[in-house]
């Protein structure tokens, strides 16, 4: 067990190192494409509210990074797997393919960390602004955890779901983008009970979260959103895992069709 | 195989990529749209429309000004992937010692074959926006601003499509498989003010700005958002500097994208 987890983490390690330009050029395109929008956005900003403006969007940025990394550098990755034949290779050797997609958390952690550094530094050095101060480090770990949790399960559920039929890569991008949208909504700016259903959409519990450890005047519906972002991960994980069962299982009936994104 | 033929080939390949992949021409549709919406709603959460003004110095309707940026910047990354990304593409299917080894110049075939696929693309751009731009501006006033954002986007494709082939022969020459075009297309359009006005930007990056035919491109069809009628002799300047520089960079390239084919042939360095 332990030598099949070594060899998982050996290939991702070792390809993140080979691809190297790639995930330079990942990360720089990111960084350059965040800061241009980000520019934009800041125009509309007065120079007083500059300060908690750019740390709320530099935190947004890292909770959309995180969904669009995860869901694209995962379940992205499962076209490239079937086509040089390892999902046959692994099944054969009773190793779920699955296993091995998960690994690829080591080049989105990687690609997430450089790229939201590189951001703090460059917001620093423009806007004399450090977005790294937080006020409660261990919520904004736990909140971080949770956004991996159900960002890494929807990967592998749409990764699953590629092994059997066609998954339209262009859509999910628009899918991704179209959550930043709903992640930069203040929580607390929304009517009693409006906001409690706003927090029931996947991600924006641990996403406010993520708010309250880092903003001041945040701290509302500290509460709901915990309990909403605990149960949602849950929730997120068992279907990654009865999809994970399901998807073998119907391989091993089936065999592996040639699809995954496209 | 005569001009005509490519041209047409050009735009057939778009017209069957559209038809035989839908998701992408929805997604194609719906980018624009997503951008926009993306920085004119936090722009607004977060701040407001007067605080745009201030910084900008210019009396603008936000709205028109980030649908013209977006409008540019789309189509400028359209060109620069259209032609220069065409090189990497080719080779990662394969088919670039064919279009080496074609009767025209390789040049020739990617910025012919390109033209009409930019043109379409535009014009689908322009018509998406364009019930938003008569919504905000009227019937007269948004045709009028349609208008100069069709020229600028058509005359500034001629200096972009020198630019461009710079960047195909580079990456014909350096042998270059990861994508470089993935950072640089948004370095440009940084330093080219796309979102953020270039003479906001410090003088060392103004200074990169003003060698970058987009910045002039997306200055251009920036007039289309001021409240007040554009300064025709403005635009007169802006086009007579686009012609100028479209004449430098499509001479450049001609010398320089040659030099890089005989380096390709010479080596297979394909």
């Amino acid at each position: 067990m332990l030598a099949r987890v070594k060899a998982v983490l050996w290939l991702h390690t070792l390809r993140l190192w080979r691809y190297k330009w790639s995930f330079l050029n990942m990360i720089l395109s990111y960084v350059v494409w965040m800061l241009l929008l980000m520019l934009g956005i800041l125009l509309f900003v007065p120079h007083e509210l500059l300060g908690e403006t750019v740390k709320a969007a530099f935190w947004t940025i890292l909770a959309w990074n995180i969904i669009s990394q995860f869901s694209s550098l995962i379940g992205g990755w499962m076209r490239f797997f079937i086509s040089i034949g390892m999902v046959e290779e692994h099944i054969l050797r009773g190793m779920s393919p699955f296993k091995v997609i998960v690994g690829r958390v080591i080049p989105s952690f990687s690609v997430i960390v450089v790229s939201q550094l590189f951001i703090a530094v460059l917001l620093n050095g423009m806007f004399k602004i450090d977005v790294l101060v937080v006020n409660d480090p261990p919520l904004l770990a736990l909140s971080f955890m949770m956004l991996m949790v159900e960002s890494l399960s929807y990967g592998i559920v749409i990764a699953a779901i590629s092994m059997r039929t066609s998954i339209p890569h262009a859509m999910l991008e628009i899918l991704n983008f179209a959550i930043v949208g709903l992640l930069m909504i203040p929580a607390n700016m929304l009517p009693s009970g409006l906001n409690i259903l706003y927090l029931t959409i996947p991600y924006i519990a641990p996403a406010h979260l993520m708010k309250i450890a880092t903003l001041r005047g945040m701290n509302m519906l500290y509460l709901e959103a915990l309990t909403i972002a605990l149960i949602e991960s849950s929730a997120f994980s068992i279907t990654a895992m009865c999809s994970i069962i399901k998807s073998e299982k119907w391989i091993r009936k089936n065999g592996v069709k040639a699809i995954g994104f496209w | 195989m005569g001009l005509k033929t490519l041209f047409k080939a050009g735009l057939m390949l778009d017209l069957y990529f559209f038809k035989n992949n839908r998701a992408a021409f929805i997604s194609m549709l719906l980018w624009p749209y997503l951008v926009l919406s993306l920085i004119l709603g936090m722009g607004t959460i977060f701040g407001n429309p007067e605080s745009f003004k201030a910084k900008v110095g210019m009396e603008v309707d936000p709205i028109v000004y980030f649908v013209a940026s977006t409008f540019v910047a789309l189509s400028s990354i359209d060109v620069m992937w259209g032609v220069g990304g065409q090189i990497l593409s080719q080779r990662w299917i394969g088919t670039l010692p064919y279009t080496l080894l074609a009767p025209y110049r390789t040049s020739v075939t990617l910025v012919v074959s390109y033209v009409p696929r930019y043109l379409l693309s535009i014009s689908i751009n322009i018509l998406e926006f364009a019930p938003l731009i008569v919504i905000v501006s009227g019937a007269y006033q948004g045709v009028l601003k349609l208008g100069v954002l069709f020229l600028a986007a058509t005359i500034g494709m001629f200096p972009l499509l020198g630019f461009s082939a710079l960047f195909a022969s580079l990456l014909l020459t350096i042998r270059e498989e990861s994508n470089i075009l993935g950072w640089l297309n948004p370095i440009i359009l940084l330093f080219s003010g796309a979102f953020y006005p270039a003479y906001l930007l410090p003088y060392w990056a103004r200074l990169i700005s003003q060698a970058l035919p987009t910045t002039y491109t997306i200055e251009l069809a920036r007039t289309a958002a001021l409240l007040s009628s554009p300064d025709l002799a403005h635009v007169t300047f802006l086009i007579g500097l686009l012609a100028g520089i479209t004449v430098v960079y499509n001479f450049v390239a001609y010398l320089v994208i040659g030099a890089g084919e005989r380096k390709a042939m010479r080596e297979g360095a394909i």
